[in-house]
């Protein structure tokens, strides 16, 4: 064998390929929710009544104000990656632990909300109302929970001097998935609570 | 994420054979997986045929060990489960490791000149994740009332609490979801690095076809596999947590889930399932057959476009799954429209195959001779698919025989002969030695052979009226004549697995003992075959430049300068005067 030639692509190639991948993920998971939504809407369709007469109505205020707390969450998240790319470093660490603390908040408001039902007579063997309810928001919710936990880490790295106007590809990545976690928190808002 | 990076090599144990990176190694193991998976299907499948040819008559050998309580007979219970399992087994942790796994893993990289995958850490987590799934397929046999038992279509409420309350049935739902999950970490990798990791000068339209079948297939998943991970996580829900999907008429007030809800995300995901399956042997038997006859492949524009027609109609044809569910007439003529079309770019692979091998200098090596056997039984399971696309005959042949007979020709035998021609045709390059090629074309003859007959006589028997998934089905008078037929049936299946002997012992003796490997056994040009056999741990030490197709054979200008009738995909022409006529593709 000869010599081995290095092939090193440019970073911003590099970049672009984890960026892809990243996409193509999402692009799955959009998949995954799509048919969670599909079975909501088929079993609705075939109700007779939505929600039945005997069991409460979903609350619109906190979860409501719980989408204003996501999107606020991704509003900073952006706003990170935004100065991480205009080299203004110091403010990227404050950002990311907002949209860490506003994730969080998300979460507690949604346990909130889970009990209040939960004590109101709502469990999920009630049928499909309250089965597509917690399935769905349980399910996006863990979604939620993993997203915490790399901001969580996000902001770790930040504070330790990580990241530079170069290299904050982890930031850019996991920015990705949380506008994807908050796009499917908007429909699911729109279709479970409003609608 | 270094890409093209020359990883160093690992020096300890572990690092290099259990949690590699290495795309080749990772191959090497869900070969291994796979074919161990293949085997236990395989000997479900035996039970079956046995349960089918006698039905209540102790089962020779392992029947005392196997089914105690019975004197030795299957019982309904374990034959719900065996049948179940056979499938399930089959689909996901057999063919689909060897094929996506296995050839995905190693042909994609080598094939289009990169070191590696695009993402290697995430090949090893998929892996990994995929033998946590076999490991809870293992388990589920040995809980309370056994393994899964709903049919491996696992239609709700069968597959509900209600019909079968076991926990074996959960652990196969969650090992479907988590090797769902190993699937599509596979594919985010096997997409990316085609797109990203080609090598300067391999265009799309340059690309062997093998690797436009398994990226067709890869992107297939990565759309489909998440569906079925919707379907399953809501069975989890609902067998374990209470909720109400698939369940109908829970309540008169509260309105019920719908059965028929699973069935369409079922299909939805099924439908691409069974072109992910067979793309895949396709590409190699679109490379083989060019290979061996040592001709261009034909149209080989047309076979590419071909595929991905197929690809992108398989997303539009699932209900001609649920044609007997009371779907509305309309929709199931709009069904039956769109998948009637996939014949017709299916044909069209079909006569580019037959035009290649046309006036060739065919070789009959074991890897030719496996394309040639898929491109047969692949053709009978077409034609039959034919007659269940078709309202009119599919509402009488629904559930029958005809069904089982027909998937097993398109995906089962098809899937397995190009399966078996991938593992013959570049054993010498992931293990560099050769396989021994009589003991191959022994092993060619009896399979081909036999498992046409095998599926054909449930054909035969379809037709006749033998509904599928029966435990008795001499029970019916109607059915009783078949069963001289059903014993031909399972005679020709113990022969089918009996003759894979010659494949396991061969394949043992060529990864130990085998002759060491030439660098090019075949005498082609594609990238993998200008590396030594077994490649180095980081492929390529310059990475190539391609100039031209894979399929370039028996081109004039290259037998005049070179003397042969093959050239490498990254080998320059030596100039004689005139330009080497490389076409420039169309896409970059």
């Amino acid at each position: 064998m000869g010599a081995i030639v290095p092939y090193p692509p440019p970073r911003a190639r590099q970049e672009w390929t984890a960026y892809l991948g990243m996409v193509i993920f999402l692009g799955s998971w959009a998949m995954m929710f799509g048919a969670l939504f599909f079975a909501y809407g088929m079993v609705r369709a075939r109700a007779t009544a939505w929600p039945p007469p005997d069991l409460p109505e979903l609350p619109l205020l906190l979860p409501g104000l719980n989408t204003l707390v996501l999107a606020a969450s991704s509003a900073a998240l952006q706003l990170a990656v935004h100065w991480l790319r205009s080299g203004k470093l110091p403010r990227v660490g404050p950002a990311l632990g907002a949209s860490l603390a506003l994730g969080a908040v998300f979460l507690a408001l949604q346990m909130v909300t889970w009990s209040s039902l939960w004590d109101e007579g709502l469990n999920p063997s009630g049928g499909p109302y309250p089965s597509v309810f917690y399935a769905l928001t349980c399910f996006h919710a863990v979604h939620v929970l993993v997203g915490v936990g790399a901001l969580a880490w996000l902001c770790r790295c930040a504070f330790l001097g990580k990241y530079s106007a170069a290299r904050f590809l982890p930031v850019r990545l996991w920015a990705l998935y949380w506008h994807f976690v908050g796009a499917v928190w908007g429909v699911m808002y729109l279709t479970i609570y409003v609608v | 994420m270094d890409l093209q990076h020359i990883h160093p090599e690992p020096t300890s144990f572990v690092r290099k054979h259990i949690f590699s990176t290495d795309h080749k190694v990772i191959a090497k193991q869900f070969l291994w997986a796979g074919l161990l998976f293949l085997a236990f299907g395989g000997a479900l499948a035996m039970l079956i045929r046995w349960q089918w040819a006698f039905p209540g008559e102790p089962v020779p050998v392992v029947g005392p060990m196997l089914f105690q309580n019975s004197g030795g007979a299957i019982t309904p219970s374990s034959y719900n489960a065996i049948f179940t399992m056979h499938g399930l087994i089959m689909i996901f942790f057999a063919i689909t490791p060897i094929m996506i796994g296995a050839f995905g893993n190693f042909c994609i990289p080598l094939m289009i000149g990169a070191r590696d995958m695009a993402f290697p850490t995430l090949n090893m987590l998929s892996f990994w994740t995929f033998v946590v799934s076999q490991l809870l397929v293992i388990v589920s046999f040995f809980v309370q009332l056994g393994s899964a038992a709903a049919g491996w279509t696992t239609y709700a409420p069968l597959s509900t609490q209600v019909g079968t309350p076991g926990l074996g049935q959960t652990l196969v739902v969650a090992a479907v979801f988590v090797t769902g999950v190993a699937t599509i970490m596979g594919g985010i990798n096997y997409v990316t690095t085609v797109v990203r990791l080609r090598a300067p000068g391999m265009t799309y339209m340059r690309m062997p076809a093998t690797v436009w079948g398994l990226w067709l297939t890869a992107i297939l998943n990565v759309l489909f596999v998440p569906v079925l991970g919707s379907a399953a996580l809501l069975l989890i829900l609902d067998r374990q947590f209470g909720t109400q999907f698939y369940i109908a008429g829970s309540s008169a007030v509260r309105g019920g889930g719908d059965p028929i809800l699973f069935q369409h995300l079922f299909w939805i995901f099924g439908h691409p399932e069974v072109y992910i399956l067979i793309l895949p042997p396709w590409g190699f038997v679109t490379d083989l057959v060019s290979f061996f006859a040592r001709k261009p492949a034909y149209w080989y524009k047309g076979s590419v476009m071909a595929m991905t027609a197929v690809s992108v109609l398989s997303a539009v044809v699932y209900g001609h799954h649920m044609f007997v569910t009371g779907m509305n007439p309309m929709l199931g003529q709009s069904f039956m429209t769109l998948t009637l079309i996939i014949s017709v770019p299916a044909e069209l692979l079909f006569l580019n195959w037959l035009h290649t091998i046309w006036k060739g200098s065919i070789r009959l090596t074991v890897p030719m001779l496996f394309a040639l056997g898929t491109i047969f039984v692949f053709g009978l399971g077409g034609l039959t698919g034919l007659f269940l696309g078709t309202i009119s005959t599919d509402l009488y042949l629904h559930d029958t025989m005809f069904v089982v007979g027909h998937f097993h020709l398109t995906m089962a035998a098809a899937a397995f002969l190009g399966s078996f021609a991938a593992i013959y045709f570049w054993f010498p390059k992931m293990f560099g030695r050769n396989m021994n090629q009589s003991l191959g074309k022994w092993h060619f003859w009896f399979s081909a052979i036999f498992i046409t007959l095998v599926f054909c006589g449930q054909l035969v028997a379809g037709y006749a009226g033998h509904q599928r998934r029966l435990f008795d089905p001499y029970q019916y008078t109607f059915l009783q004549h078949l069963q001289p037929l059903n014993r031909w049936t399972s005679y020709f299946g113990f022969i089918l697995a009996a003759s894979q002997v010659t494949f396991v012992v061969n394949f043992f003796q060529s990864v130990f003992a085998g002759t060491k490997a030439e660098q090019n056994p075949w005498e082609i040009g594609t990238l993998e075959w200008t590396l030594p056999s077994p490649p180095v741990h980081h492929n390529f030490d310059v990475i190539p430049q391609v100039h031209r197709g894979p399929h370039e054979f028996s081109n004039p200008e290259v037998k005049k300068t070179l003397g042969r009738d093959w050239i490498g995909q990254d080998e320059e022409l030596p100039k004689t005067g005139k330009a080497p006529a490389a076409p420039a593709a169309a896409a970059s």
